[in-house]
């Protein structure tokens, strides 16, 4: 019984079925909104069909990655995985052992796809063709009374290394999400961060790790450059001093990595200094204030009680009396400013960098406008082992599948007062193209005298 | 788009869509002489599809990488070159481009009207890691294709010989036994740079977006082809599928591929992987 289940559980046919049924929940999780991905659109969903998602929820296909039947469908791959290799590993090594066993009668040879005769000219003979494939990178056993030849030998090895990197993977996988901590971090231009964990957005919450610790990071924000073509934005330097005084540039792909630590640029934005002033010119409150206003989107701010809403145009321009930005290029910034006051509208206008918009008898006034940046601060451990495992497969998987074994036997006879080369071959994967390879290596080495 | 590359992109067009009707004028009309010189029309539109490259080229200060116009003219490219490079390896394969041609002439048809807008580069797409993943995506991409034609190739080949009467215009092409092989040495082909492709986007994503892994649709789908084509490698070398098995999986495969790179973003608009330049 027990043998039995070993048997399924260790089959290729229950592979194929685990792999399938990772697929459909995959397919799952691309139709069905997940929280994890796309929250907003789950929570817009659950509020026009709250019965369908709750049925959902209760199957756990809104979180199909980390569902309780995903996360066993991949214990039970990586069971059969350890277990096929188990079951693999004296194949294995039978595959690689080479021994005088592997010398066959050609004219006999079990498995060998490929046979023919070749007529060998005079001065050629057994010693110099096994020479000659040694020259070939053949490891070769035997004399002319009878030999093995065989390359890459060592070919089979790769399938336990590429089944193997797997588990690396899952491990560096497993390590990075016990260890992670993700956290979004708003950090304008001139300001410190000395690793507060109260610093960090508090949606989306940060993901605290379930081993090991916060962030440990200490840097102060120099500047920030954002460059934009037209429409596009082409690149952003942001220049962040760390407290050994030592200058670090992160940017889009260019992530600014410390302490297992990455600050991976997300978002910019602009934070203009405002002040606002009573009728007597006495400053009412002065505060930069952090505004996502660069995907035209309007947003908010407060100052001493007056609500305001704005909406930045970068390169500002009147079309057809209408307020609109030309490009994303930042050679004309404006804000259109509206100003509430206990849910009256008070004023509202442009006002450009350095300028100042006059309303109800304030004056709000603009003086300086540099830029903030959302940094996704991931902390994860694990990396390293995650990228051997790639480095692994890669490897495995192109070792086993381009370097795959070949293998020659053969022996030299003499008929009627000549002397033959016999010889049987066989690859693994591809006959064809070792047959043609076998010809053209044979052909090399006796010339074009092949008798069928 | 540039002048130029107007020009040399509708000269493409017109000469693939030429050698795609030579094609099918050659097996519809058991016609086997005419196939060299539709060869010779595929090269002359693949010098022109070049030209169209370089002229954008000469636009923009950077190869086409972005956006789905851009995807698909190399993208297109790459399976040209691939069908042109095994047809001069191998006179009898030539007849691949009976499957590859209208692919790529589908392909560049969507991409024009897309966003064929000369653009500057992105600042996400400025790293080496772009060059990796999206030349290793091309040519698995390529290889599934060649694949997939191998297969399409193979089903025709076989009806045909079961015919009273085989039709004289698959005789130019490899016997089924090589054409059996040659599927199964393009989806290994493709299985090893699908792989690279993979582990590139990984370490690039890890960077750019700050996890090698998020689930984002195109990803998840590249996994889902990855693993049907790994499956496709473990039932020939395992359970020995082969012939017409092996032929239907390879042509069916390829949907997996197709949905990855196109499919996805046109019904999910929350792919990280919009193939548009942001």
């Amino acid at each position: 019984m027990f043998k039995k289940l070993i048997k399924s559980l260790s089959s290729l046919r229950f592979t194929i079925v685990l792999i399938s049924l990772l697929g459909v929940m995959f397919i799952i999780g691309l139709w069905v909104p997940q929280i994890s991905l796309v929250k907003g659109l789950y929570l817009e969903w659950h509020r026009n069909s709250p019965n369908l998602v709750a049925f959902l929820d209760a199957l756990g296909l809104t979180r199909v990655y980390t569902s309780p039947l995903t996360v066993t469908l991949w214990f039970f791959f990586f069971l059969n995985l350890s277990l096929v290799i188990r079951q693999r590993i004296p194949l294995v090594r039978h595959r690689i052992s080479l021994s005088s066993k592997n010398i066959v009668d050609p004219e006999k040879a079990a498995g060998y796809s490929f046979s023919r005769s070749f007529l060998l000219p005079s001065g050629v003979g057994g010693g110099s063709i096994i020479s000659l494939l040694r020259k070939k990178r053949y490891t070769v056993l035997g004399d002319a009374d009878g030999f093995y030849g065989v390359k890459n030998r060592l070919s089979p090895l790769a399938f336990l290394i590429f089944h193997l990197s797997f588990f690396l993977i899952l491990l560096g996988g497993v390590i990075s999400v016990y260890t992670e901590f993700i956290g979004y971090l708003d950090l304008a231009q001139g300001e410190t961060f000395r690793g507060e964990a109260e610093r960090y957005n508090a949606s989306p919450l940060p993901k605290f790790p379930s081993f090991g610790s916060t962030p440990a990071a200490t840097f102060t924000v120099k500047s920030i450059e954002p460059h934009v073509i037209g429409n596009t934005p082409t690149s952003i330097d942001v220049r962040l001093l760390d407290s050994e005084g030592r200058s670090h540039v992160a940017g889009i792909n260019i992530p600014y990595k410390t302490d297992h630590t990455s600050f991976v640029f997300k978002h910019l934005g602009v934070a203009p200094l405002f002040t606002l002033k009573d009728p007597a010119g006495v400053v009412l409150a002065e505060n930069c204030v952090k505004l996502d206003v660069l995907q035209h989107k309007p947003d908010r701010f407060s100052l001493a009680g007056c609500n305001f809403t704005a909406t930045f145009y970068p390169d500002y321009v009147l079309e057809q009396g209408k307020r609109a930005s030309r490009s994303m290029e930042f050679n004309n910034p404006m804000f259109f400013i509206s100003v509430e006051r206990d849910g009256k509208k008070i004023g509202e206008g442009l006002i450009p960098k350095n300028g100042r918009l006059e309303f109800a008898g304030y004056r709000l006034e603009m003086r300086d406008m540099p830029y903030w940046v959302r940094f996704y601060v991931v902390k994860q451990r694990g990396l390293s082992v995650l990228y051997s495992g790639f480095a692994l497969a890669t490897i495995g998987v192109i070792w086993r599948l381009l370097f795959f074994k070949r293998e020659l036997v053969g022996r030299v006879r003499e008929k009627n007062g000549e002397w033959f080369l016999l010889v049987a071959g066989r690859s693994e994967f591809y006959k064809k193209l070792a047959e043609d390879e076998f010809v053209e290596l044979l052909e090399k080495i006796i010339g074009k005298a092949v008798k069928g | 788009m540039a002048f130029w590359e107007i020009i040399f992109y509708w000269v493409t067009l017109v000469i693939y869509s030429l050698a795609a009707g030579g094609f099918i004028y050659s097996i519809v009309f058991k016609n086997p002489r005419v196939l060299p010189r539709i060869t010779l029309l595929v090269a002359c539109g693949f010098a022109a599809h070049t030209s169209t490259i370089l002229a954008r080229f000469f636009a923009t200060g950077h190869l086409p990488w972005s956006g789905h116009y851009e995807y698909v003219l190399m993208g297109g490219w790459f399976i040209i070159a691939g069908t042109l490079f095994v047809g001069l390896q191998n006179k009898s394969l030539r007849g691949l481009a009976v499957a590859t041609l209208p692919l790529v002439i589908i392909m560049m048809g969507y991409g024009y009207m897309q966003n064929p807008g000369l653009t500057p580069m992105a600042a996400s797409l400025k790293t080496v890691w772009l060059y990796i993943h999206v030349y290793f995506a091309w040519i698995s991409f390529g290889a599934y294709a060649l694949a997939m034609s191998a297969g399409a190739l193979y089903l025709l080949k076989s009806r045909s010989d079961g015919l009273p009467v085989p039709n004289p215009a698959y005789e130019k092409y490899p016997s089924l036994d090589r054409l059996d092989e040659l599927i199964f040495r393009y989806v290994v082909f493709g299985f090893i740079t699908d792989t690279i492709m993979i582990c590139a986007g990984a370490i690039w994503a890890k960077n750019l977006w700050g996890s090698y892994w998020a689930w984002d649709p195109v990803e998840t789908w590249s996994l889902i082809s990855w693993l049907i084509y790994g499956i496709t490698i473990h039932l020939r070398v395992t359970f020995k599928w082969r012939e017409k098995k092996l032929a239907w999986l390879a042509v069916a495969a390829m949907s997996t591929v197709i949905i990855c790179f196109f499919g996805v973003n046109l019904v999910v608009n929350t792919s990280l992987h919009i193939f548009q330049v942001r």
